[in-house]
């Protein structure tokens, strides 16, 4: 144990995960003179909504949500933001006493020098898939995450980088430093906030789907990227053969409600977006036919029906029925099984790309983070929720808090409300504190 | 007007049927049905009028006999209502309704009576052995002759009119019109599905089984017409004695194999075994095993020493040919390729 290399710092709250829950809870605690730490795993602050194309059932541009909101966070006096960094260790020391071992990971990028010029990802040589475009394109292993990202700097990915030198020797101001070695931080913190979000079903464990086996069966979050502004292709292709195409399928239920992949629930938000994205397809492709699989749809949110609706005005086809396999033509078509369930026959169709609308699975890990509590989760893994009508926020240790799709599948509206109540929760909490 | 009845799961789940109420009726089972097609859109609709308890249309279906059971349906369920299994029951069921004596059903839902009818026999066997002394010159002709009437018999007293009453209420009753002629024209397909029941190499991964299974039927048939009309423990033919012992280790080497794989538990098929799964094995496999081990003893001159073994054969036999063949599992073969025959009529008919 090298004991030295640990910085101690000092804060109100800590918040975990810099998604839109976890930066709505930060704002609003900076709001209100809170001291906050936002650590956040990936590269950006923004979660998942970053880079999303746009919201059901407004069709506002997602990242015209995000991105105001991201700039507030990340200039924000009472935030401090860690991207690349986890908690390791979170210990509850007292009430409003907590010690967080906070590690940051080396980015080998000075961040509060670099510019974004880019000339750095011109220089390197190593081309790999990009994982914030769900693997349509490549990235370089020197890069910036993404053009929206928050902070805007580039970083290097150790792992495929082959320490040519290349980008240190065209980097205007000098910021690339190889010389960078992980840092770990004792927090001192009065509360915390869980806000860790989801994970996709990853559609391999339904082989009978071919996804990566058939070309153009692409996930509804690759989707997600084709229609988004900052989109790779700047339009929508078939990842297969690059064709444009015209007769798209979606299959609802990838991976939520089944039992036999161990995800029995509901995750809320793939009939909506996958009704959200039918319909701009229909204005990016106005050729295209759309049909939409479903075993049920569940529009259940505010103005969700009549944006429903709306999908079937506009010329979107619901077929009743899951589909139990899929087939490749040789032309890179997709033959697609399922059970016309009103006509109570088996049926077979031809479609050009296929959707895969996938589900959300809980972010595990956070439970381990906590070392001397138990944060109890709830029989689905996500995290459980103590007091679920009274105080939602609240999870199994007191003044640690739970927002967004932590604590279960839900939409970015309800994610943001959630965000919301955990503020407020941890507020009162923090309030406590001073009243003792 | 149908009418729901929402207790005939219950009564199903006696024949097996493990869970139809948790189908959400996403039809994932039928478009995985490799043997599904637009004219016989199957499970789901099984599991549907199931659960509603539509027990005319049950009977008059005959979708569950086009079933091979290869479990692709239980295994990718989302609601793991085990539609495999369901169609496992309807054919017990139907068997069952179609068992105008109604022993089948009776021996299906009660093990209690199945052991009863087991045991009978074997005390009835024995009475007959003691009665004659063992004497094994008077028996073994009786024992011959048995098998004689009771093929005769069984088929025309209870077979014959069953396979009549499924025609009853799958064909006549739902009103299908079809001629003479196209009852003849189908033939081939009767013939056809009975000895190599070929559909089920439809099923995706049934290859092998299917092989087994083909082996295991010819296995049967001939060495019940090397038994009954070759007379295979009085013959000194060399060929048909050594036909003979070719034709019951077949059967004793298949059904070895399907205990086994029914044990392990690894295949979806072999995961849920009924007591009339394990009678059926099990009592094939003695079948095949006693008969062989008998003419071993003849041949070895070691049998009018050991006249038990003779005995243990007879009584195998005797259960086999009065309980599982008109009543049990066996019947399967019979319904299941009269459905197949009756479906094509369907067909030609439309």
């Amino acid at each position: 144990m090298m004991q030295e290399n640990i910085k101690t710092l000092e804060y109100d709250v800590l918040v975990v995960g810099g998604g839109i829950a976890g930066g709505e809870s930060a704002l609003n605690l900076a709001n209100l003179g809170y001291k906050v730490l936002l650590v956040e795993k990936e590269l950006s602050i923004g979660g998942k909504m970053i880079l999303l194309s746009k919201v059901f059932p407004t069709l506002d541009c997602a990242a015209c949500i995000t991105t105001p909101k991201v700039s507030e966070i990340a200039r924000h006096p009472n935030i401090t933001v860690f991207t690349g960094a986890e908690p390791l260790k979170i210990s509850k020391k007292g009430e409003h006493k907590f010690d967080a071992l906070v590690l940051q990971k080396p980015r080998y990028v000075d961040v509060d020098a670099c510019t974004g010029c880019q000339l750095c990802e011109e220089a390197c040589p190593v081309s790999v898939s990009d994982e914030y475009q769900y693997g349509l394109v490549g990235r370089k292993a020197a890069y910036i995450p993404f053009s929206i990202a928050s902070p805007r700097a580039a970083a290097i990915d150790i792992e495929s980088c082959i320490l040519c030198g290349a980008c240190e020797k065209v980097c205007p101001p000098n910021c690339i430093d190889f010389t960078q070695t992980e840092i770990k931080y004792l927090v001192k913190i009065k509360s915390v906030i869980t806000a860790t979000g989801f994970k996709l079903f990853d559609p391999l464990k339904i082989p009978r789907y071919g996804y990566e086996k058939y070309k153009n069966v692409i996930t509804s979050m690759q989707m997600e990227r084709e229609l988004a502004p900052t989109r790779p292709f700047n339009t929508v292709l078939r990842p297969g053969d690059g064709k444009m195409p015209d007769n798209i399928a979606y299959v609802l239920c990838t991976g939520s409600r089944d039992k036999s992949v161990g995800n029995p629930i509901c995750s809320q938000i793939c009939c909506m977006y996958s009704i959200k994205q039918a319909q701009l397809l229909m204005g990016a492709l106005p050729m295209a036919d759309v049909t939409i699989y479903y075993l049920h749809i569940r529009a259940f949110g505010k103005g969700f029906n009549e944006f429903y609706g709306q999908a079937q005005d506009m010329g979107v086809e619901f077929m009743k029925g899951k589909v139990g396999k899929i087939t490749e033509k040789e032309n890179g078509n997709l033959i697609l099984r399922y059970e016309d369930i009103e006509a109570g026959v088996v049926k077979e169709a031809e479609h050009d790309m296929v959707v895969l609308s996938v589900g959300i699975l809980p972010n595990l890990g956070m439970e381990e983070v906590f070392d001397n509590e138990r944060l109890k989760l709830d029989p689905f893994n996500f995290i459980d929720q103590a007091d679920i009508l009274a105080s939602p926020a609240k999870t199994s240790i007191e003044g640690v808090f739970v927002s967004g799709t932590a604590s279960g599948p839900m939409d970015i509206p309800d994610s943001i409300l959630s965000g919301g109540a955990a503020s407020a929760e941890a507020t009162s909490y923090l309030r406590k504190e001073n009243t003792i | 007007m149908a009418r729901i009845n929402p207790d005939f799961t219950e009564e199903l789940r006696d024949y097996g049927a493990f869970d139809p109420n948790a189908c959400y009726n996403c039809g994932n089972c039928t478009a995985v049905c490799t043997l599904s097609d637009e004219d016989n859109s199957f499970p789901r609709t099984m599991v549907r009028v199931s659960v509603l308890g539509l027990e005319d249309e049950i009977k008059s279906s005959l979708d569950p006999w086009l079933c091979y059971y290869c479990g692709e349906c239980s295994t990718t369920c989302p609601r793991e209502a085990d539609p495999g299994e369901l169609m496992m029951s309807l054919r017990r069921y139907l068997i069952a309704k179609y068992d105008w004596t109604g022993l089948s059903g009776l021996l299906y839902k009660s093990l209690t009576a199945s052991i009863i009818a087991f045991l009978g026999l074997a005390a009835l066997v024995i009475w007959f052995g003691y009665s004659e002394s063992f004497n094994l010159e008077v028996i073994m002709p009786q024992g011959h002759l048995f098998e004689m009437l009771a093929i005769g018999s069984v088929f025309t007293i209870i077979l014959l009119p069953n396979i009549i009453h499924m025609w009853w209420l799958s064909m006549y009753k739902p009103g299908v019109k079809a001629s003479i002629g196209l009852y003849f024209k189908a033939l081939g397909d009767l013939i056809v599905h009975m000895f190599t029941q070929k559909r089920t190499l439809g099923c995706d991964d049934n290859q092998f089984r299917w092989f087994e299974h083909f082996i295991l039927v010819l296995g049967y048939l001939s060495l019940l017409f090397t038994t009954v009309f070759l007379n295979w423990f009085e013959t000194h033919n060399l060929f048909i004695i050594i036909l003979g012992y070719v034709e019951s280790a077949i059967i004793f080497v298949v059904t070895f194999d399907f205990v086994k794989s029914r044990i392990q538990k690894n295949k979806e098929i072999s995961k849920h075994s009924q007591p009339s799964d394990w009678l059926f094995v099990i009592w094939l496999l003695l079948m095949g095993l006693t008969a062989f081990i008998v003419r071993l003893f003849i041949d070895l001159d070691v049998l009018e020493n050991n006249s038990w073994m003779y005995f243990v054969h007879l009584i195998v036999l005797v259960q086999w040919s009065l309980i599982i063949v008109p009543f049990g599992k066996w019947s399967h073969f019979l319904y299941r390729s009269f459905a197949m025959y009756f479906q094509k009529i369907k067909e030609l008919a439309v």
